[in-house]
Order: structure tokens, then C-alpha cells, then sequence
């Protein structure tokens, strides 16, 4: 990604989609819904752009800068706006004046006002009574389910132990592939660790996660030899769907029959009757990829997925105390610590050098556990500043860094010297240019960092040839 | 992460004003407005999967509300009935929610009301009403829950009516409340009529003051102008007015004074000097009244029985 635009305001389907070339981009704009997804996912003043020009018909663009307040910063975000839109093709840019790519445009406009025969919203599933719908909350139960029993299979590192039923091969080969997990022992052995990626991944709220997830999907699905506009295409046809509607499959190719059987292991979607291929239910997982806040799950066991909030209490005695009962961060905090006893609604652990040194050898880092704590700390927490006590963050990172007791550098040896004399000239060159990691004036031995190898090696030469 | 954001659209729909209009050159038939206000709210819906929009209609001497529908029950079935595959099925629970409605009320309308001025203040009411609302929602069934973050809310005025002096109290107030609220009024105006008390409600609350000079080309206007937010605004400006008239229409007789007199305890106007304000009672010094050169006695306060 280049540094001029602000990546971190792009979002990561977006970043995938500027590498993509323009055919592909403009087949994908061909569908509403897909040109409505991509325009949701844009920022604010892009998305202004955008409708500022959707209803133009000029030919040669329009000449925005006089609607830029006159401030630096406006004016950078307005630069930085527009230059996303030129890389993911969705406008041109000539000497200051913007114009909106026919292919989005027209894309846009029909999703705007509705009608037309392009069926990229989805076919709904016309049931005769519409009797026994399925609600929302038993679609987000379901939803959660599946979501939560990836990310404790990935805490687990493998064993999943417990209540969870474990995730199919395709999940754990996509967990494996996106480096989010890596296998103990070879290849073949179905054992896996969650890496310090992954671990990362945790960290991350549910929205980003999907996304973190799919985008790997996505490159599979590539190297599969699937055509990514039906793929991506098929992603954002989902993500403008009515939770609680039911759709039907009639319309889709067979890739995306194909991506409806892998999302059903993912939780973006349910079906009722498992042998019944012709519909489909999206959940609130597919439903909410467009939107640019977290999930808000209105499931019936709300209180699992409310406890995110915060719920960890940290005391500088190193104890803990973790009010919630949801398994998967039990799991996540069972990581990092060594829990003594659990209740009702409470765990209660204790950082330990074993618990902590454990976590780094998973690849875990200390940072990730320190910001762990603070994102997940108790509101009664927050009256602390900073949130967690000073001494627990000091000695979790005293504990990292007493894995990092030995400094390797890579180098050459440099021995049997003529002359002390000899020695002295080498000893003396490489000092002024400071590449001298060791030297014994005794036994005539130094120790060259390998920058430094060349030049060193050229003087020894030229002296030689000299005398 | 930047809030959802929500729009209250309050139409002008008296028969008088915009049977005039549909004869008017350019044209612009209430239908064909109509279906341009729709891509406008379409396009607010598709900023944002949270964003929301309400409508608020204006009719002659009476005010309703036009979406959301108030019997929630009904909408979701009726939504669900003929879920279309070419259209964003937000998109669809407006356009029918919406425009079910307005041929409701306009069907509805009777011979003797129409003469009415637009019930503008009550709209306007009833729209702040909503929003408020929206901003302090009840508390969540279960407690640890964080309530949800309240929507930036604006307000777009779509006014083809001139400005009714008599709700000049009312109005102002609406725009006060609006200003605590933090609530811009963006007016967008279709006939020439003159505006000065939407001149100032977009003034005093920040909002944009657009007058629509190619009416064929509105729905440019309104998605150029009234589609940014509040932070968006910072970066892309959107026209207010340059000269705003801030006169003010007395207390008295309800007519916009160039030159008006005011009371030192709680600030009403009036046209001419009174001997006792009408508002608050407050008796004021003949001396003053005498330096005036108004007598007084023959103005509205002199209905009181003071002796000058």
C-alpha cells in the first residue's frame, strides 16, 4: 500500500481490491449491490465525492477544489479521498477535475433507484405461509455459535477440548493458511498452535476478524482458479441481504453454491433444513460485512457476547479477576495465566512468570497481553491512569526480555596475523569504522560484523599486495 | 470510527403552492419531487448501514408524521411480502412505507383546509421531537449493556411556502431547541418565495440555506448540498447564506419590523411602545414612553387600564 493515502482509513477489502485490475473491477461494478458494498466501505469525504458527482453527466469531470474548506488538513483528506477513489478505479482524476467512471456510475445509480433485471440483491425465498420463519436471535445464536467455536478452537490451539464442537477441515485449512495458526510437527498432523498472528487476530473486534478471514478466503479462492468478481461479487450480494429473510439459490452460478457450502462453516449463513440446498438464511454476520461498526449481536444469550465490554480486573499483587463465563475468554486468558478458581460469573488467575513464559513461547508477545488487558479492563478499572498497574506491565515485559538474553549478530572471524603490527593496522581500520564486535590483542583474533566484512577484507588485500 | 447519522426530512406538501409549481417554468410536479427526495434518502441510507431518516409532512394547518410508520407490526410483514431482488430492501421499506403515506394524507385533504398556511412549526416539532428520542433511548433491558451511541442528527426543510409571521414565537423556539440539541436545520428552498425565518433557523443552527434556481436539476442539488454530515462538512463546505435578514415579527400583530421595541425584562418585541409588555406584565415608565414619542395608550397594552 503506498504511504500517501491512509491506510489505516482503507479498509482491508479495499486495499485487496486496488491490487485487482480494472476489467476485473469493472465487471465487478456491473452489480448494484456490489457497487453499493464498495461505496459504503469508503470514507466519509470519499463517499461525498462520489455523491457529489453521481448525478452528472459531464464528460470531462468536475472541478471539486472549490467545495475543500481551506484548511490543511481539509484539503489532505479531500487529496487523500480522491486518490483512493482513482486506485480502486471507481474515478479519474485530470489536472483537478474528478470524473465518476461510467461503469460505477452507472452501477451506483441503479442500486439508488432500484429496478432492473441484474437479481444482485439476492432472490428472496417465497415461503407459501411464512409460518415458521426463523428469528433474528435464533439466527444469532447460531451465528455466535459458529464464530466462537473458530476463535476457541484457535485459543485451544487444536485440542478443543469441552463444549465446542471443533470447526470443519476447510476452516482449519484456511486458520492454517492465513498463519493464524501453524501446525505442530509436519504438514500432515491435524494438531495446531495459534501463532503470535493469531493471538493478534484475538485481539481484534469480530467485524475485522470476518474480514481478516474472508480476505484469506479470498486469496484461496483465487488460487483455486474461481473467478473473484462471482466470489467477491457473491460477499457483498450478502452483506446487502435482510436478516430473517430467507433467499434461494436459483440464481447463483456454481462457485457460489459452492462459497455458500464453505460460508456455512463460517456462521454467515444458515440453512434450516441441512440436506435442503435451494435456500438460505444470511446471518447477522454476512449481513453487517458492509457496515463499518461492530457487530451488535441481539441474541438471546446476550450476556455472552456483552461481557467483551470489559471485564477484567487486574491488582498489582499480579492477581486477576475475570468477570465473565464465556468460555472462549476463559480460553483466551487461560493463555496467559494460571487460573485458581472459577465461579458462577467470576474467574480468578494469576500472572505468573510459568504463565507468562508460556504465552511467549507460543509466539504470544508481551504487548499483545499488556493491550489485551487494557481493551478488555473493567469499567471500574478505568479510574486508574494508566489502566493497569505499573509494576504487572514492568515485570510482564522483564519477563519477555528475559528471553531475549542472548544478542546474535552475524559476522567473520579474523585470525593468524603475521605481525602484531599487522594487527594493530586491521584492528585500527575497523575500528574507525566501527564494525568491531570482539577483538583479543592476545591471540590476535577479531570478530567483524558482516557489513563491515567487505571493507575489511579489501584493506587486508590492498596492504598485502602493497608489501 | 464516525457516528451514524440521521435525517429528518420535513416536506412542504400544501396543494396550493405546488399546484402552482407544476405549472411553473421549469416544472417540478409534487410526484417527480417525490420520487427525487427518495434517491435522496436512498443515498443517506447508503452512506451507512446505521444510518436512519424519518419524514415529517406540512400540510395545510396540520402536521403528520410520515415515516417510520407508527404500527411497526404491519410495516414488517408488508416489507416482507413483496421483497424484490433488484432493489436494497432498506431502499424498499421507505419508498412503500413513505409513499403510502403521502397519498394517505394527501387524498385526505378537504376543500376547507387547503387555504391553510403549513403547519411548519408542528412538523418541525414533531421532528425534533423524534430526534430527541433517538438521542435518549431507554435504557437497555439489561444493564451492563452500553446504550447505543446516538445518531448525529440534522434536519432538511423542503419549504414552498412563504413564511407564516403568525408561528413567529413558536418558530423561534423550535430553532432554540434545535440549537441545544445540536441539531442543524438545512433548508432547501423551491419556490422564490421569501424565507427570512429559514434564513435564520439554518443561520442560528449551523445548516446549510440552499434555493433551488434549476428545479430540473434538484436532485443535483440535493445530493451536492444536503447529503454531508456534520463531519464531513469540515472537510467538504456546503453553501449557507451570505446575508441573512435577521428582523423579527412583533408580538403584537405579528408583522416583521424593521425598527421594534423591546421589553428590558424578558424580551419581547413590539411594534410599537406599549405601556405594559403583554408577556410579562411588567409596567413600564410613562417618562420612557413619553421620551419614545408614542403614547401608548391607543396600542395593544393599553387594554390594561394603566393611567399614563
Amino acid at each position: 500500500m503506498s504511504g500517501t493515502s491512509q491506510p489505516d482509513q482503507l479498509p482491508p477489502i479495499h486495499s485487496f481490491l486496488t491490487t485487482r485490475p480494472q476489467t476485473t473491477l469493472s465487471r465487478l461494478y456491473a452489480r448494484p449491490s456490489a457497487c453499493l458494498a464498495v461505496f459504503r466501505l469508503l470514507d466519509d469525504v470519499a463517499r461525498q465525492i462520489v455523491m457529489s458527482l453521481l448525478w452528472l453527466d459531464s464528460k470531462t469531470g468536475v472541478d471539486l477544489t472549490a467545495w475543500v474548506s481551506p484548511s490543511e488538513t481539509a484539503r489532505k483528506h479531500y487529496t487523500a479521498a480522491v486518490l483512493g477513489l482513482v486506485r480502486l478505479h471507481i474515478a479519474k482524476e485530470g489536472s483537478g477535475r474528478i470524473l465518476i467512471l461510467p461503469a460505477f456510475q452507472a452501477g451506483l445509480r441503479r442500486a439508488l433507484t432500484g429496478g432492473g433485471e441484474h437479481r444482485s440483491f439476492g432472490v428472496p425465498y417465497l415461503t407459501a405461509g411464512g409460518k415458521d420463519q426463523m428469528t433474528t436471535e435464533q439466527l444469532d445464536d447460531y451465528a455466535l455459535e459458529r464464530w466462537e467455536s473458530i476463535l476457541h478452537f484457535m485459543v485451544s490451539s487444536g485440542s478443543s477440548i469441552g463444549r465446542v464442537p471443533p470447526p470443519s477441515n476447510a476452516v482449519i485449512y484456511l486458520l492454517r493458511r492465513s498463519g493464524l495458526m501453524a501446525s505442530i510437527g509436519g504438514e500432515r498432523n491435524p494438531d495446531s498452535r495459534i501463532t503470535s498472528q493469531g493471538f493478534q487476530f484475538l485481539l481484534e473486534d469480530s467485524h475485522t476478524q470476518l474480514w481478516d478471514l474472508l480476505l484469506q478466503y479470498l486469496a484461496m479462492s483465487e488460487d483455486q482458479g474461481r473467478d473473484l468478481v462471482e466470489v467477491i461479487g457473491f460477499l457483498f450480494m450478502l452483506g446487502s441481504m435482510q436478516l430473517g429473510q430467507e433467499y434461494s439459490t436459483e440464481n447463483l452460478s456454481d462457485t457460489q453454491k459452492v462459497m455458500l457450502q464453505d460460508f456455512l462453516d463460517y456462521g454467515l449463513i444458515y440453512r434450516r433444513d441441512p440436506e435442503d440446498h435451494t435456500r438460505f438464511y444470511p446471518t447477522r454476520l454476512a449481513t453487517t460485512l458492509t457496515s463499518t461498526s461492530s457487530l451488535a449481536f441481539t441474541s438471546s444469550k446476550h450476556e455472552k457476547a456483552a461481557s467483551s465490554e470489559g471485564f477484567i480486573i487486574l491488582e498489582t499483587n499480579y492477581r486477576l479477576y475475570a468477570y465473565t463465563e464465556n468460555p472462549l475468554q476463559i480460553a483466551v486468558l487461560n493463555l496467559f495465566i494460571t487460573l485458581h478458581s472459577r465461579f458462577e460469573n467470576l474467574v480468578v488467575g494469576r500472572l505468573t512468570r510459568e504463565s507468562i513464559k508460556g504465552a511467549l513461547a507460543n509466539g504470544i508477545t508481551a504487548d499483545q497481553i499488556i493491550s489485551y488487558l487494557t481493551v478488555h479492563a473493567h469499567p471500574m478499572m478505568h479510574k486508574n491512569n494508566p489502566i493497569l498497574p505499573v509494576t504487572v506491565q514492568d515485570q510482564i515485559r522483564l519477563w519477555e526480555l528475559e528471553n531475549n538474553r542472548l544478542q546474535s549478530d552475524n559476522g567473520y572471524l579474523y585470525e593468524d596475523f603475521n605481525s602484531q603490527g599487522d594487527f594493530d593496522l586491521v584492528l585500527s581500520y575497523a575500528k574507525q569504522l566501527d564494525v568491531v564486535l570482539w577483538e583479543s590483542r592476545e591471540k590476535r583474533k577479531m570478530f567483524v560484523r558482516e557489513d563491515g566484512h567487505e571493507n575489511v577484507r579489501e584493506f587486508i588485500r590492498r596492504r598485502a599486495e602493497a608489501s | 470510527m464516525s457516528l451514524p447519522a440521521h435525517i429528518s426530512l420535513i416536506l412542504d406538501l400544501t396543494p396550493v403552492p405546488w399546484a402552482a409549481l407544476s405549472r411553473a417554468s421549469p416544472p417540478l410536479a409534487l410526484r417527480s419531487f417525490l420520487a427525487q427526495a427518495l434517491v435522496f434518502l436512498h443515498a443517506h441510507l447508503a452512506l451507512r448501514n446505521e444510518n436512519s431518516v424519518s419524514v415529517f409532512g406540512a400540510l395545510p394547518g396540520r402536521s403528520v408524521g410520515l415515516y417510520p410508520p407508527v404500527s411497526r407490526g404491519s410495516r414488517d410483514r408488508g416489507a416482507e411480502e413483496g421483497a424484490d431482488e433488484n432493489t436494497f430492501h432498506v431502499f424498499q421499506q421507505v419508498d412503500e412505507g413513505l409513499m403510502r403515506r403521502v397519498e394517505e394524507e394527501v387524498a385526505g385533504l378537504e376543500e376547507v383546509e387547503e387555504d391553510a398556511p403549513p403547519a411548519l412549526v408542528g412538523a418541525l416539532t414533531k421532528s425534533l421531537c423524534y430526534i430527541n428520542r433517538l438521542a435518549n433511548p431507554p435504557p437497555p433491558l439489561n444493564p451492563t449493556d452500553a446504550p447505543p451511541p446516538a445518531p448525529h442528527a440534522r434536519i432538511v426543510l423542503f419549504s414552498v411556502s412563504p413564511d407564516a409571521s403568525v408561528a413567529y414565537i413558536p418558530f423561534m423556539n423550535c430553532i432554540f431547541s434545535a440549537q441545544k440539541l445540536k441539531v442543524p436545520i438545512d433548508v432547501c428552498k423551491i419556490d422564490d418565495s421569501e424565507v427570512i425565518f429559514l434564513h435564520q433557523a439554518s443561520d442560528l443552527t449551523g445548516g446549510a440555506f440552499v434555493h433551488v434556481d434549476q428545479r430540473e436539476a434538484l436532485l443535483q442539488y440535493l445530493s451536492m448540498c444536503f447529503l454531508s454530515e456534520t463531519e464531513t462538512r469540515k472537510t467538504l463546505a456546503v453553501p449557507t447564506q451570505d446575508k441573512v435578514d435577521f428582523r423579527a415579527a412583533c408580538f403584537c400583530h405579528k408583522e416583521i419590523v424593521d425598527i421594534g421595541y423591546v421589553c428590558s425584562v424578558c424580551l419581547s418585541i413590539f411594534c410599537k411602545p406599549v405601556a405594559q409588555c403583554s408577556t410579562c406584565h411588567t409596567n413600564f415608565s410613562p417618562d420612557t414612553l413619553v421620551r419614545f414619542g408614542g403614547v401608548g395608550m391607543n396600542g395593544h397594552g393599553a387594554s390594561n387600564g394603566t393611567t399614563a
